[in-house]
Parts: structure tokens; sequence; C-alpha cells
């Protein structure tokens, strides 16, 4: 009372630079008129401590982000039930408040009016005391969440059903369950100028090799971007060999794989906001692989990875080889079946690589149609698609039906590696382009163009065919076969683990 | 060094691209897929005769039937041009299963028609080829097969069933190359005939003609060519019904079915002249006794079996041999070819004079027959009043 009463006609005193005023009105004149101007979900909740020295406070807090019962029943009704001494000045009304009134788990003293302006928007409350140059902020996070649901993205007939969602808190705990070790370590940043979104770096203390960590670290501070939306964003900021289209970052909506992930060595990285969480270095043999595989027995998850790889294969494949057989190589096809392809390809009107090109269009529309329909409409849209455009067209001999089941093939072997999916509608068109060009040479050509590709990319220093390309039974033991669990001795040697050690005990050390 | 580096890239792939051979796009349901190709003869000109396969329908109701084209032409290659025009489509060769001579065509030479077979680049060489007997290659075509869809198909059946047929040596183009080139030995090519069959001609496959050099000089029936398929060592299985003498219970006929068949053929010298010596060891099985009162237990009906099982053999080789040698004066057993390879010396001395050796070369003939699978399983069926 004492301190404005000295002001002209109690106008307000000048902001000054960033510090919080005493005067209560003072800092409610700033904070609406320049910090949150024109911004109407800021709730100003002014009330009075109880008698006999009635002190005037605000409660500010931005609407729909915070709890609001429990602001009214653990912060509202404490702070207007009990009284401040009359003796108390400027901060230590604010450290009586918080240790003596407030009954909130969670008290921060914040001085400054831009730090204001960040807390409120992670839905805290911040009470401002009048005479007191200091703010308390009392935690009462209460935004709407999405429970922790089984991923769509990745569902499984076999393994844990908790998925990631999009807050930031929640899903660092669902990894932390999974590695309750206090060598389990997490890193707070914050990126994005406009969106200051929350960003951690996890990894296992005693296994991933710190260059690793830190130069993840080094990549997501160098971004200056003004808002992330989405681990998305980041993924694409700082992977290497960003111009190819094969993906040098691992995205996983389960928790399981990220601990898995983290656990040979990797490096996680969680995104406030997004229930993706990004796992790196990341490999081409990653693609092939599926937290399924470890949870089922090793022999029918080797018999799936194969036919994971095989899949890929053929999607990429079929249609540039059923191309060029056609229209360079008819020698090469068995009699029989060359003599019924070109029965069924009689008055069909385009040449073979039109139909290759255009059914494969019509696929991928069905498809981009339907993904972001809702399920009863997506259900009409395959209808439409297998009724009318399969059956129809070769009805009318518009298509060949062989191509019908070339396409179909493609279509479906692409879903089996739903990671590659996208990537192989890519592959797959410049393999048609090259077997329509050169037939089977042009598509040997393409393959290798890609080998070539894949071969000089790495990610995070590793190299992206690294454990394709070797011999050593340790790193061959995750590829195109899943070696029981008694044999994974060793963490995989590329990530330069500190420590490889997998398995102790009966297993051993098995090689080198 | 960017700069460098894309001329490299650029250079290499034009490189790769315009030096990789030619080969054109083309569109599957403009070529007319040949099945059979034959070759007669109206002098002074060749007929040429196509089997192709006419697709139609499209869509789903796609059908697939033979068709058969045939054109008078100076050679073969411009006659299958001159049948493209009258197809309206493109002849495809790569798919092909047979190539027909008629009889006239083998006796003038065969070399003309074949050596388009075998320079082609498109006709493959495991082309089955055949000679055509008392009939024209027209007629052949034209044939109904029981089963199969073309005449082609049906004779690539055949050939491929040869081992459990007999009656035929069957012939691949690339093997009629190697014959015909090779010195001291003549090739055989087997045969076609129609037959009646429930009012339709059906062709059949049975028979060696034999060619010296590249002219036909005569025909080997069935059972000949049986008895040179034990010879050249490509019998596989086959049946005999041998009438044989059983103890005193006198002669009945009995099924024997070969079970393995090793050859020995060996070029000799005597008294300075070529000779050779041939060495047969059969394996029979016993297939059907019928009536015939024989005990297999009995180890002295076997021997009686085996021994007259011998003396057939020997005695029809003999017959095939006198055949080839004095009637026809063709090596088609190749000894020729084996006094080249295992005695070159000897081959340096006779080889150019091979035709004059070869009618009345000595052959020392040993024939063993062994009865090694009896079929017994149980006592034989024997009625009783």
């Amino acid at each position: 009372m004492f301190f404005w009463k000295h002001t002209k006609k109690g106008e307000p005193q000048p902001r000054g630079l960033d510090d919080i005023s005493p005067s209560l009105r003072t800092n409610l004149h700033w904070l609406k008129e320049d910090i949150f101007v024109h911004d109407q979900a800021i709730a100003y909740r002014g009330f009075k401590t109880s008698d006999p020295h009635p002190r005037e406070c605000v409660l500010i807090y931005a609407d729909n982000m915070v709890k609001h019962e429990y602001l009214s029943q653990f912060v509202l009704r404490p702070m207007m039930r009990s009284s401040l001494p009359k003796h108390l000045r400027g901060e230590e009304l604010a450290h009586y408040a918080a240790e003596r009134i407030l009954e909130s788990d969670g008290a921060e003293f914040i001085t400054r009016y831009s730090e204001i302006g960040d807390k409120l928007m992670d839905g805290v409350g911040v009470i401002l005391i009048d005479g007191c140059p200091v703010a308390v902020v009392v935690d009462a996070q209460g935004w709407a969440k999405r429970a922790v649901t089984e991923p769509p993205s990745e569902s499984v007939v076999r393994g844990p059903r908790q998925g990631f969602s999009e807050d930031l808190g929640v899903n660092i705990s669902l990894v932390r369950l999974r590695l309750s070790s206090p060598n389990f370590k997490t890193r707070f940043l914050h990126v994005g100028t406009q969106s200051k979104t929350r960003v951690a770096i996890l990894y296992l203390d005693n296994v991933t090799s710190m260059e690793l960590v830190e130069e993840v670290e080094r990549r997501i501070k160098a971004i200056d971007i003004d808002a992330v939306l989405d681990s998305g964003y980041i993924q694409e900021l700082i992977q290497d060999s960003p111009y190819s289209p094969f993906p040098t970052i691992g995205q996983t909506e389960r928790p399981d794989v990220v601990a898995a992930k983290v656990l040979e060595g990797r490096v996680a990285v969680l995104v406030d906001g997004s229930p993706f969480a990004l796992t790196m270095p990341y490999l081409l043999v990653e693609a092939f692989q599926a937290n399924e595989d470890y949870y089922n027995h090793w022999i029918t998850a080797t018999f799936h990875r194969l036919v994971r790889y095989i899949s890929f294969f053929v999607t990429t494949a079929t249609p540039a080889i059923y191309i060029a057989l056609i229209s360079y190589h008819p020698q090469l096809i068995p009699t029989n079946l060359v003599i019924s392809i070109s029965a069924a390809r009689k008055n069909v009107p385009f040449p073979g690589i039109v139909e290759v090109i255009a059914m494969g269009l019509v696929f991928e529309i069905l498809r981009e149609g339907g993904v972001r329909l809702p399920r009863p409409i997506g259900q009409a849209i395959s209808i439409v698609g297998a009724i009318v455009l399969g059956d129809a067209a070769v009805s009318a001999s518009l298509v060949s039906a062989p191509m019908i089941i070339v396409v179909g093939l493609t279509g479906v072997a692409g879903f089996v590696v739903p990671s590659l999916n996208d990537l192989a509608v890519l592959i797959r068109l410049s393999l048609v382009l090259l077997a329509a060009a050169l037939g089977l040479y042009g598509f040997v050509f393409g393959v290798i163009a890609f080998l070539l590709l894949l071969s000089s990319m790495e990610s995070f220093g590793v190299p992206y065919l690294s454990t394709m390309t070797t011999l050593v039974p340790q790193d061959l033991k995750d590829t195109v076969v899943r070696v029981p669990w008694w044999q994974m001795v060793l963490r995989p040697r590329y990530l330069a683990s500190k420590d490889r050690q997998r398995l102790q005990g009966q297993a051993g050390r098995t090689d080198r | 060094m960017k700069r460098v580096n894309l001329a490299r890239l650029t250079i290499l792939t034009l490189i790769c691209v315009l030096l990789a051979g030619c080969w054109d796009y083309i569109e599957i349901e403009t070529l007319e897929f040949v099945f059979g190709l034959g070759v007669d003869r109206v002098t002074p000109e060749y007929i040429v005769i196509l089997e192709m396969v006419k697709t139609s329908g499209g869509g789903q109701h796609a059908q697939v039937e033979p068709k058969v084209l045939s054109t008078s032409s100076g050679s073969v290659s411009s006659g299958g041009a001159a049948l493209s025009n009258v197809a309206g489509l493109r002849a495809f060769w790569p798919h092909a299963y047979v190539f027909l001579m008629s009889e006239q065509v083998a006796r003038e030479g065969i070399l003309d028609a074949v050596e388009y077979i075998a320079r082609s680049r498109q006709v493959r060489g495991t082309v089955w080829v055949f000679v055509t007997k008392d009939c024209t290659v027209e007629e052949v075509f034209k044939s109904k097969p029981p089963v199969a869809n073309s005449v082609s198909e049906h004779l690539n059946a055949i050939s491929l069933m040869q081992e459990n047929i007999s009656g035929f040596i069957p012939l691949q183009v690339w093997e009629l190359n190697q014959d015909l080139t090779k010195e001291g030995i003549s090739p055989v090519l087997p045969t076609i005939r129609l037959v009646h069959e429930r009012g339709e001609l059906v062709p059949v496959v049975e028979g060696t003609a034999v060619l010296k050099g590249d002219r036909m000089v005569g025909w080997l029936d069935g059972h000949e060519s049986d008895i040179l398929c034990l010879l050249k060592g490509v019998f596989e299985r086959g049946f005999f019904v041998i009438n044989t003498e059983v103890g005193e219970h006198g002669r009945f006929p009995i099924t024997y079915e070969i079970v393995g068949n090793q050859v020995d053929i060996k070029p000799l010298v005597k008294d300075g002249r070529p000779a050779a010596a041939i060495k047969l060891t059969m394996q029979f099985g016993v297939e059907e006794v019928g009536r015939a009162p024989i005990n297999f237990r009995d180890m002295q009906q076997t021997d009686s079996v085996e021994a007259q099982l011998a003396t057939h053999f020997k005695d029809r080789i003999r017959e095939l041999l006198h055949k080839v040698q004095v009637e026809f004066n063709a090596d088609v057993l190749g000894i020729g070819q084996l006094f080249r390879r295992k005695q070159p010396e000897a081959w340096r001395h006779f080889g150019s004079d091979w035709d004059v050796y070869f009618p009345d070369l000595p052959v020392e003939l040993e024939v063993r027959c062994q009865v090694v699978l009896t079929g017994l399983s149980s006592a034989p069926l024997r009625v009783r009043d």
C-alpha cells in the first residue's frame, strides 16, 4: 500500500526493464496492455487474503490449459482463507505463501514478465501478490490429453499395446517404465522460437556413445525454426542424406520399440505434441525389423522377416520386370504364360507401359483417398476400387487381367514393409520407366543405381547398409535372420557402444 | 570436379545405353507365336508351313486355337517372312517346339532347311526335329492330336516322354547340328507318320530316318529303332514281348521290361583293318508272364531265359548292323567318331576311306542279359480246376 500511494493519481509505474513490479496494478496493466494484449483466453482472478490484513492478489492462468477445480481447491481456497502476516515485505510474501499456504506440489518463483508469458502457456497458475515483486507459479496443467492407446500405425498381435500419446511427460514415463535404471538419461531442449516445443533426448548412459548424444544435441540445438508441430520437422531438419528418399532416422509410436533401440545404443528423441519418437542412427535393416520379431519364436520371426524382404522386392520390382518381359523379352516367359498374356492383352488399347503407370496411379489414388477418410467412407472407396476399377476395367478391355494381378500384388506387398511403402512407390516408378526404355537391362541399371545410392548413405556416422554387407556372424544375427535371444550376445558393433555385452552368464561370448 | 564427374556419368550412361546391342520395344499382342515350323519341297520351291496359335477374346474370355499357314517360297526365312504378311502379325519364333521336314527335303539334303534354324537367333536350339514319313508336313500340322491343343505341343509332349514310350530317338536342333558337323557319325532323326484314330488322323512318332551326310538314305522301323536306342544307350524303359521257351512246356510270350542298359563300343584295329567290339549288358524285369508256367525262383529256368534273351537281342542287333552297314552305309552308332577320339593314329589312316571300310567292318558282339526283377511278390497266378 505504501508503494503505490506515492504515485500520481494511481497511474501505473513505467514497466522498467523486464522485472515484475511490486505494484499489482502496474503488473496487471503491463500484462493486459502489453504482453497479453488482445488475448481473451487469459483469465485474471482477483481475490484478497483473509483478515486481519487483507492483501490484494491476482491468479492468472490460461483458460482450458489448467485444471480449474485444482486451482480453486488447492490455490484459491487456502489463499483466501489464510492471511499474510503484516510484517512481511516484498519477496517474503511470495515465499510465505508458497511455504505456508499453497497446497500445490510444485511452486516456483519468477521475477520477469517474459517468464510469466512462457510459463502461462505451459498451463500453470501464476499468483501475483500486491507488494511483492515475485510471482508464484503453481503447477496445474490440465489440458485435454489422449489416453495411452494402441498405436494405429503399428498394431501388434503379440506384444505390449501401449503407444505414445501427444504428451511428452507421459511418453517419457512410458519409456522409463521399461528401462528403470539410473543409467537411463533424459536431456531437455526447447526448439522453435514461436512454439518453444520441448524436445527430449533419451539414451542409456552406460551404453550409448556420448559422441552420438552430443551430435544429436548439437544438431537439434542448431535448428532455428518458428515452430515444431511434429517430430517430422526435427526428423527432416537433422537427418543425413536429406535428398535421398530413404529414411535415415527411424520413427515409432511404440515405447517398447524406443526402449529396444535405446538398449542397442541408439538415441531416441521425443517431441512434445507428437506421438512419434525418433530413433537414430537408422539403418536400412531396421525397415525390415518389426518389434513382434523379438516377441515371437525366432524361427517364425525369421520366416516373416524373409517374407518382408521378398515383399519389398516384389513391390518395387514386379511391374518393371513384367514390362521388361512383355515388351522386350517375351521369349523369357514360359510358353503357356506368354500365350495367355498375349490373349489377355488382345483388344487392350494401351501399350503395356501406359497400363502399368495408369493402374499404378489408380492404386495410389485409391490409397490416398482411403487414408484420410473416416472408416465407413473408406470402405466405400475400396469397394469402388475393387469392383469398378478392377473387374469392370478388365471386362471392358481397358486393362488386361495380368496387369490387375501385377498391380494388386504390388500394392499388397507394399504394405508388408510399411516404413518403406511410400518410398517403394518411387522406386517402382523409376524402375518401370527404365524397364520400359531398356528392358531388363534398364531394370538392372536401376537396381544398381539404387544400390550405389544406398551404399553412399550414412546415418549419424554409421553406413546405411551396415550389417547387410558383412559376413561377421554377430553382425548378421539380426538382419535377414533373427537368431534366438541366447545368441544375441553382443550389442551391434556399428553403434560403437560403450558396453557391447548384452547377455551375461551361461551364453557368454561366442565370437570375437 | 563436379562437372567432370557429371560428364563421366553422362558418357558412361550413354555407352551403356547405346552400345548394349539391338532390341526393340514390342507389344506382346502384336506377336504371332510360332509353335511349329515345317519345310516341304515342291521343286524348285520350298513350302514353308507354320503352326501358330491364334489368341482371341481378350478380357476374361481369352481363347487360344492353333492355326496352320503355308506358303511356297525360295527359302525358309523368306517363307517365314511371307507368312507374317499373311497372318498380319509378326511371327515370333522363340517359343517354337518342333521343326518338321518332309521325306523329300530329307532325301535332297536337310542342310538348306536346317541352316536357317541353326543360324536364326530367334529359334531356340532346343527345337525338336522330325522327318515326316508317307505324308506331307502340312498334313501332319493339320491332323488332330487327341489331347493336346496343337500338333506341336503334342509332338513336344511325346518327345519329352520318350523314355517311357520308346520306338524313336528324339533329337533337338543343337544335337543335330553337332552330329551333322562331326566326322564319323551319321545323324538319325525321328519320324512322324499319321495313323487313323476314330476317323481322325493322329500324328505318331515312331521309327527313324537314317541320314548319310545331310541326305536321308533310309528308314528304320519302330522295332529297329528300339535296338538302335539300346546301342546308343538312350534307352530308359521299354517293353519287349519275346516268345520264350519254358522247359518242355513250349513257347510262351513273356513281356520283359528293360530296367538297365550299359553299352560299351570299342574301336579296334585287327590285322591292319578297323574293327569294333560292342559289349551290351542289359537288366530286365519281368513284367507279364501270362500263362507261361515259369518259375523264376528256379535258377535253371532263369538262366535259360537269360540265354534266350541274349540270343534274341544278338540276332536283332546283327540284323540292324547289317542294315546300316550294308544297305545304308551310314555310321549311326558313331564308331568312326569313337575311332577318331580313342585311336587318332588309326583314324588318320582310315578316316578318309571310312565309307569304304564301314560296310564290312567286323563287329564283335557280346550281349549279356540279366533278369534282376522277377516281379514276384507271391507265387504266380495258377488256375486250378
